[in-house]
């Protein structure tokens, strides 16, 4: 019986109940959407940082980390590299030597990091190989190959097949330098990575630094997630003296950026929720103010309070039942169309978004976990929203809410004195 | 058989402050099957002392037993169930449940009494019958005159089937036809059923047809008559 009061109740005024579900709908789809750009920006940015730079997992010398001096390499990383290879969940594992160096053209000259790489193994990890946007990869046949971005060739002033010079530090501390041809240009998207790397083979910057067989990284890319740390331990073990760490480890502010954004989402369900509770606060008091004399009625013939109480709190949790599975069902429906074509964010700001290493594309993922996120937070929300009418409506007296009056004592007091002066100016007078 | 014993009963609102006593000593005993009007002039108590009879208010001081139980004595969880299954309403301004048809507004009481559907069916078929309304059944009272709401309202405050009916001021806001049909079915209830009515009224039209007229000023009995038997 409460269940089809409450019910009716919705429909009695049609307009207020559909602005409160508009707003619990608009709500929860902004909320889904929000968090769909929010996941696909952090999937966007990591796994780029992932392809491009930091792969899953490295391997280093342990010393290298703080200064990359060519000094602290890995020696056999050839081996390093088969024994990681063998180990189960690992997709792929490329090495390479990394130095900094001066890369000169005729024109101008700057500090850069000379990745030298086995070109084979290397496109199997790293999607530089996916982003030339002018002439090839490296090969493993030519000699002193080397690939720049389009930013740092446009610094250099340098064009497909120009030359370039670069200045190493060998082993010995000796200068030596190289001739390389510019054999493709890259963009990867993130400016600031690519106006630091270039790319050579690694058998030819090895020459140059006297160091054959050697290398300073070992570069891992697994097939689940899940068995990240189970992997990395295994390498660990296996490896004992060298420094094996994770992508957060590599790269921490990976690790901060996708808890600040986790947070920033959830801030924002938040805001939305307690802009909701204050809209269904207003809503359904609007709704007991307008029903005194019914609320009246109903405890004077016996509804008790508990049953006038639940009726209120059934009405706005219906409102949320009725509203909430439109505003998930938009948000999926949104959130999978963009999920399917990406959004184009360069359209927005294409400078500002290369800066900070996103792709062109976003493409919204929202996590199962959110629906049901949301069903609670709406539910809760609806539920406390109702409280405060709920509580009004059963303050109620039934003896002055029967007569539509929803007064203070003080107001009721005052209308009795002036009756009664009233009453008795009329009874003189006659 | 004497239904509702009033006993001394005072009511004094704010009697700390400005004390405005609204009932000063009530004494009145009505007898089962009675078809009573309480009337007087606005602010005299009659609707005070009617609500106090109802278990809607507390008197200050006095005593009140309706069908031998003391209702001041009842906690108001009590007094709710003491209402709900003793004492019917009917009010002014019909007060029925907008978004519920007629059969569904006389049914309702009858649900939070837990009776059977089957039950409240029948029950709610007979009551339509009796106050002469069967075809509205389905309509909501926006689409029913004031009469026909008024006349739902009756049949409600019988669903219950309840020891006696007040009714507060029942014909305030009806035509002469609308009062006049409103008050044959209630006589004929009264009569035929034995049902015991007390209203509030300054209707004269109403009090022309009560069988008892206990008028109220100042918050004091001062005349009871009984008309007819």
């Amino acid at each position: 019986m409460i269940l089809k009061i409450a019910w009716r109740n919705i429909w009695r005024n049609i307009t207020r109940s559909l602005v409160v579900m508009g707003a619990i709908i608009i709500g929860i789809w902004s909320i889904i959407f929000l968090v769909g750009m929010v996941n696909g920006m952090i999937e966007s940015y990591i796994d780029n940082a992932i392809k491009n730079e930091v792969s899953h997992i490295k391997i280093h010398h342990p010393e290298f980390i703080k200064d990359k001096e060519s000094k602290f390499y890995i020696s056999d990383i050839a081996n390093v590299k088969a024994s990681v290879d063998t180990i189960s969940g690992v997709k792929a594992v490329s090495y390479k030597t990394i130095t900094n160096t001066m890369i000169s053209s005729s024109h101008a000259g700057r500090g850069i990091s000379a990745i030298g790489v086995v070109p084979k193994d290397e496109v199997t990890v790293s999607g530089v190989s996916n982003h030339i946007i002018e002439g090839n990869y490296l090969t493993d046949t030519k000699k002193n190959q080397i690939l720049i971005s389009k930013r740092t060739a446009k610094k250099l002033k340098v064009k497909l097949r120009s030359k370039v010079v670069l200045t190493f530090q060998n082993l010995e501390n000796e200068i030596t330098m190289g001739a390389f041809r510019v054999v493709g240009l890259f963009e990867t998207g993130n400016n600031i990575y690519d106006e630091s790397v270039v790319f050579i083979r690694q058998k030819d910057i090895n020459n140059l630094l006297g160091m054959n067989g050697y290398g300073h990284e070992v570069a891992i890319l697994i097939d689940d997630l899940e068995y990240l740390d189970q992997i990395q331990k295994s390498i660990a073990l296996q490896f004992p003296k060298l420094l094996v760490r994770n992508y957060k480890e590599v790269q921490p502010e990976l690790a901060l950026f996708q808890s600040q954004i986790k947070m920033v989402g959830i801030i924002y369900m938040v805001i939305f929720m307690l802009a909701l509770i204050f809209g269904i606060i207003n809503t359904m008091m609007m709704a007991v103010l307008e029903r005194v004399r019914e609320l009246g009625m109903l405890m004077s013939v016996g509804m008790n309070k508990g049953k006038v109480f639940m009726m209120i709190v059934i009405e706005t949790l219906l409102l949320a039942i009725i509203s909430a599975p439109v505003g998930l069902f938009l948000g999926y429906l949104s959130t999978s169309y963009f999920h399917k074509t990406g959004i184009n964010l360069f359209f927005y700001s294409e400078e500002g978004m290369k800066q900070f290493g996103f792709d062109k594309f976003i493409y919204p993922n929202v996590p199962t976990e959110t629906f049901w996120q949301l069903v609670v937070a709406v539910s809760l929300t609806a539920l406390l929203g109702s409280l405060y009418p709920a509580w009004k409506a059963i303050r109620l007296r039934p003896v002055e809410a029967i007569r539509g009056s929803f007064t203070s004592e003080k107001t009721r007091i005052f209308s009795r004195i002036t009756n009664y002066i009233q009453y008795k100016l009329f009874n003189s007078k006659s | 058989m004497s239904l509702i014993t009033i006993k001394g009963i005072t009511k004094t609102y704010n009697p700390k402050k400005i004390p405005v006593h609204a009932l000063r000593g009530i004494d009145l005993t009505i007898e089962e099957g009675e078809f009573t009007a309480i009337v007087g002039p606005s602010g005299s108590g009659k609707t005070t002392l009617l609500n106090i009879i109802g278990g809607l208010d507390r008197q200050t001081k006095g005593e009140i037993l309706v069908d031998n139980v003391n209702i001041s004595d009842l906690s108001d969880n009590k007094l709710i169930d003491f209402r709900k299954n003793k004492i019917g309403f009917v009010f002014q301004s019909y007060n029925l449940i907008p978004v519920f048809t007629a059969a569904e507004n006389i049914g309702f009481i009858m649900l939070l009494q837990k009776k059977s559907k089957d039950e409240i069916s029948k029950r709610v078929i007979e009551l339509l019958k009796s106050v002469g309304i069967e075809e509205q059944k389905d309509k909501r009272p926006n689409q029913m005159s004031g009469g026909q709401q008024q006349r739902v309202a009756v049949a409600r405050a019988l669903a219950s089937k309840p020891k006696f009916v007040l009714a507060d001021e029942p014909t305030a806001n009806l035509d002469s036809k609308s009062t006049s049909d409103l008050l044959d079915i209630m006589e004929n209830l009264n009569r035929n059923e034995e049902i015991t009515f007390v209203f509030s009224t300054h209707d004269q039209r109403v009090i022309d047809r009560a069988h008892r007229v206990v008028t109220i000023e100042d918050g004091k009995v001062i005349s009871d008559v009984k008309i007819k038997n």
